[in-house]
Formats: structure tokens, sequence, C-alpha cells
């Protein structure tokens, strides 16, 4: 019974940082209708950044953040402003096209520039520390980042629905061409939103580096884990890819338990399960 | 893609010009047959990875240039056929070219399975989704015994030919699917599947208006394209001579059909030739620089689709209206 809770609970604690993966994801979907096929590389790049400032400023990987996080934002605005507002709105298929190769080259930067090695981020005894409740083991770190996970979901939810920025995000979502005849820019918005998603990244990078041993190759899962994330819980919906990360990482563990190999496995399965049973998502609205 | 679509098959040209291109066909696959008496083993074994890696991107391209079905995890046709060739051969202890059929029909079942749930996707949540469905294929190939798991296995009954046999053997099995590859994707687009198809591309609402049926359309696609992928991989996996898990469910073979079709041309039956005729060009002249070859090919196909979205062909198309395979359709005068 408690190896199950504690499953359990290690699952849920897993999915908020899949939950904070697909954040971004879905909020680009939902904005610039665009899936950005680099979100995992970008996500592993915000891990090295963090690394790197630790290295040279000789600090902990959460006050790294204080450089790492304004870094990413200005790196979302500008890719967004130089390269990826040129397809928007094109269709499908050259945004994905283009990130696809966005992130083949961001893979290959990462290698000549970190080697291919594995890297972890030290976060000192805090990764260490933990606590009992009623014969039950809980890790300090993986709780403090479920915290700062459902923190930043409230937070974004909030900015959606009642700041200046989420009502343009709204009605850019709903319709960019009426948007922009009211006044909306676009091509500055967009970018704002790309900033705001990678700085979610770098938040999301340090507790994953924590965590997990990384390398540059490590982007592409984090991309699926994301997506399934954002399609399971229903798109549009911030909370909906909030609960669809926590059932991803419960299914994972659970799967891990089955077979110690095929914990991504029961993901994907658990997935496609729901994508046939549900194809809307868990919270997402039935269509037609 | 504002290719005009209408009801009529294509006007052929002239029939003498039409003679003269079925004739230079013979000619240039007449003289590709010949080739392993002429050359020696390392350029056939590069020239069956650019016949088999040419089937594999002309697929892709058809799902996603005709079809409008971008597939991210397309190396999950590749892994299905080259399985499928190898488990069958061992187990059954047959003749591996007798059994490349049994691998394509194989690949084209797990097509039409696979399906059910991918069709549920649309736009970039199929792409996606497809990669998923790739990736639990390759967890589960990784951790199946009967399969070799992580190590995969080798290619037994080749063991029993000589050198020049297996390779010249290869070699027109990989000459035959790059060919008949081109002949199917050729007839597709000239029959009545193509021209759903293309209706579909132009505009879905006005095709469906119009009595096509888009979901039967696009599985067919799905299953032939798929199929096609399959033989390919069955006959580039026979080149290395062992499987496995990891090399055969890679991302690298999506990312070398994309590759191809951005740089060639999306949606042309064109550019996939020109695409892999560039592609190789580019990687034996600067693979040997490793990350920086790979930074160089994303950045060519991130500025290709900036600057020329239609690819090496569409600069051609925009200075001389040709079209070789005669699949435009040209609205009647």
């Amino acid at each position: 019974m408690e190896t199950f809770i504690e499953t359990l609970l290690g699952g849920l604690m897993l999915g908020a940082l899949y939950a904070l993966f697909g954040l971004g994801l879905s909020l680009s979907l939902g904005v610039m209708k665009m899936i950005n096929i680099a979100h995992g590389d970008l996500i592993v790049l915000g891990a090295y950044l963090c690394s790197t400032v630790m290295q040279f400023a000789g600090v902990g990987p959460f006050v790294s953040l204080v450089a790492v996080v304004p870094l990413m934002f200005v790196i979302g605005y500008v890719l967004q402003r130089v390269l990826l507002n040129r397809v928007v709105g094109k269709g499908a298929l050259t945004p994905l096209l283009l990130t696809f190769g966005l992130s083949i080259v961001l893979q290959n930067v990462l290698q000549e520039t970190f080697t291919a090695d594995t890297r972890s981020l030290q976060a000192g005894d805090l990764s260490l520390r933990g606590f009992d409740i009623a014969g039950v083991s809980v890790g300090l770190l993986p709780l403090v980042s479920t915290l700062i996970s459902a923190v930043i979901f409230a937070g974004t939810s909030w900015l959606i629905g009642h700041s200046h920025l989420g009502r343009q995000a709204r009605a850019v979502a709903d319709d960019p061409g009426t948007a922009r005849l009211v006044g909306v820019n676009d091509g500055n918005f967009f970018a704002l939103v790309t900033g705001f998603v990678l700085a979610v990244i770098a938040l999301a990078a340090v507790m994953y580096g924590i965590r997990t041993p990384f390398s540059p190759t490590s982007g592409p899962e984090r991309l699926l884990y994301s997506f399934e994330a954002v399609v399971l819980g229903g798109l549009g919906n911030v909370w909906g890819t909030f609960i669809g990360g926590l059932v991803i990482g419960v299914a994972q563990l659970f799967g891990a338990k089955v077979s110690s190999g095929l914990g991504p496995f029961f993901g994907h399965l658990v997935f496609l399960i729901a994508l046939l049973a549900r194809p809307q998502g868990l919270l997402g609205k039935a269509q037609r | 893609m504002s290719t005009v679509t209408t009801l009529r098959a294509p006007l052929s040209v002239r029939a003498k010009g039409k003679g003269l291109a079925f004739a230079t066909a013979l000619l240039v696959c007449g003289v590709l047959a010949v080739v392993p008496w002429f050359t020696n083993f390392g350029t056939q074994r590069l020239m069956i990875e650019i016949f088999t890696v040419f089937a594999i991107a002309l697929a892709w391209n058809l799902l996603a240039g005709y079809g409008g079905l971008v597939v991210v995890g397309h190396q999950m046709f590749v892994g299905v056929g080259a399985y499928a060739l190898f488990a069958l051969s061992n187990r059954l202890e047959f003749n591996p070219w007798m059994m490349l059929p049994l691998a394509a029909i194989a690949t084209g079942l797990f097509a039409v399975v696979s399906a059910y749930p991918m069709f549920r996707l649309r736009g970039a949540h199929f792409a996606v989704g497809t990669w998923v469905l790739a990736e639990m294929l390759r967890i589960l190939t990784l951790n199946n015994e009967w399969l070799g798991a992580g190590g995969g296995m080798p290619l037994e009954a080749l063991s029993s030919f000589d050198r020049w046999t297996r390779n010249a053997g290869i070699y027109w099995a990989a000459l035959v699917v790059g060919v008949g590859t081109l002949v199917v994707a050729r007839t597709i687009l000239r029959g009545r599947l193509g021209l759903a198809l293309m209706s579909v591309r132009d505009s879905e609402a006005a095709a469906e208006a119009s009595g096509v049926a888009i979901r039967r359309a696009k599985l067919v696609l799905w299953v032939i394209a798929g199929s096609l992928t399959g033989l390919a991989g069955a006959v580039a996996y026979m080149n290395t001579l062992q499987v496995t898990p990891d090399a055969t469910f890679s991302l690298n073979w999506s990312a070398a059909a994309i590759f191809i079709a951005v740089l060639g041309g999306i949606g042309t039956l064109e550019g996939p030739i020109l695409g892999t005729l560039v592609y190789f060009l580019l990687r034996e002249s600067f693979a040997s620089y490793g990350s920086w070859y790979f930074i160089g090919l994303g950045s060519l196909a991130i500025v290709t689709m900036i600057l020329a979205p239609g690819g090496a062909w569409s600069l051609i198309t925009r200075k001389w209206p040709v079209d070789p395979f005669g699949v435009r359709r040209d609205m009647p005068r």
C-alpha cells in the first residue's frame, strides 16, 4: 500500500513537471496555432544555460534563474521576431518543418558547445532532503517543484483571464484577422508570448536538470511528453494541460514498476488509449 | 499550393515528345541496371542507400505534399518493414528477396491498424502523434527478446550468398524499389486518387461538397505510402545486414525524408529526385564535419522554408513551365 501511494505521489510530482513542460506548447498552440518541434531542445538549452551560469557565478541552480529567465525571454522574443513570425498563420506544415530544422540545428549547436556528455544540476543537500508522512516518504525537491508548477499555472490562468495581454491572447486565438483590425500588433505580441513561453521553460528546465541528467539529444523526448500533456488535457485549456501532465507522469511511474525499461512506453500507451476514447481531451469540449 | 484542379485528365503534349520521354526513361533504367558489373562494392552500397532513401522521401512527400498528412514518425514504417523482413526470413529460413513483398504487406497492415488512433489527430497534432507511435515501437522492440532486444538481429539467410551476388541482388532490389515507387506515385497522381487528393489539398470544403470521400482517399494513400516505405526500409537494412531498435526506429529517417522534400520541393514528384541528389551531394562532401554538417543542413532547410517554400524545383518551374511526369492538371479551355 505504501509503495502504491509513494508511486502515485511520485507520478503526480513528475507529472507536474511535465505539465510545466507542456504549458509553453499549449500557449503557442492556442495563440499562434503552431507546434514548436524545438520545444524540447529549448528546455535542454535552458538546463545548459543554468549549468553554465552556475559554473561561472558559483551559485546554486535556483539563483542562476535570476540570469537565465530574462535571457531565455530575450531568446524567445528574438526567435519569434526574426524567424517564427515569418511562418505563423501559413498553415500547419511550414512552422512545423521550420522548427524541425531549428531542432536539428539546436541539438548540434549544444553538442558542439557542451560536448555529448550528460550533465546534471547540483542542488546540494536540497535534493537529498525529504520527510515521512505516515510511512510514505516524500522528497522535498519534487514537492517544491510541484508547488512552483501549480503556482505558475494559476498565474498564467489568471493572466489569460484578467490581464490586458490575456485579453489580446484570447482575441488573437479566436480570430487573428479581427484582432489585428482592432489594434493588436500581432508581430510584437507573438514575440512577447514566445518570450513568456521560454521564461516558463527556463523554470521547468532548472527543476528538470536537478532531477534528471540531460544531454544535447534529450530534447525530443521532452517534446513528446509536453505534447502528450497538451493533447490529453484538451486544446485551448490551460488547466487541462496540468491534468494531462499529471496523468502522463503517473502512467510513466506505474509503467516503470511493471518493467523498468517501459516507463515512457506506458505514458505513450495511456496517451493513445485516451486519444481513442476521448479525442477532444480530458477537459476539452466535444466538437460537432 | 495554388495548383488549379479540374476534372479533366492531363492533356498529353505530343505523341512524339511522349515517346522520347519513355525512351529516355528506359535508357536510364537500362544503364542503372548494369551498374553492378562496372563499379566496386562501395559505389553499389552508396547507390542502394540513394535509391532506398529516395523511395522513403518520395513516400513521405506523397503523404505530406498531396495528402496533407505530415509525418514526423515516418521511421515507424522503415522499422516495421525492416523488422518484418528480418523476422520472417530468419524464422522461416526463406530467401530474403522472396520475403520482400511480405514485408511490404506487413507494413501495409500496420498502417491500416495505426490509422485508427492517428487519424483522430489533424495537422501538426497528427505529425507529432506519429512520432509518439514510432517511439512506442522503438521501446517495444528494445524490450522484446524475440526480436533481439537492444542488440537487434542479423539477416542470417544472406550469409549463404557470395559477396557479389549479395551486393548486386540488393542493388537490383533497391533499383526496383526506387523506380517502382516513382511509377506508383505517378500512377496515383494521374488517376482518380490523385485527383481526389489534389482537390482536398486545394480546398477541403469544396472537395467534400463535390463528393470526394476524403477520409477514404487519405487512408488509401496512408497504406500505399506506408507499404512503399516499409519495402524501402527492408531493402535498406538488407544492405546493412543488421537491424537495431535505435537505428531502425531512429528519427534520422524522417529527418532525411523531410530535408529531401523541403530542399527539392514539397508536393511535386520532381522535388524528391532533385532533393535526393542535393542531399547526398552535401552528405558525401561535408558529413566529415560532424555536428557542423547538421547545423548547416538544418539552417539550409530553414532558409529554404522562408525564401523558397517550394524548394529547388519551384526555382526551375518559375522560369520554365516544364512537367516531365505529366501530373499537372490544367484548366480545360
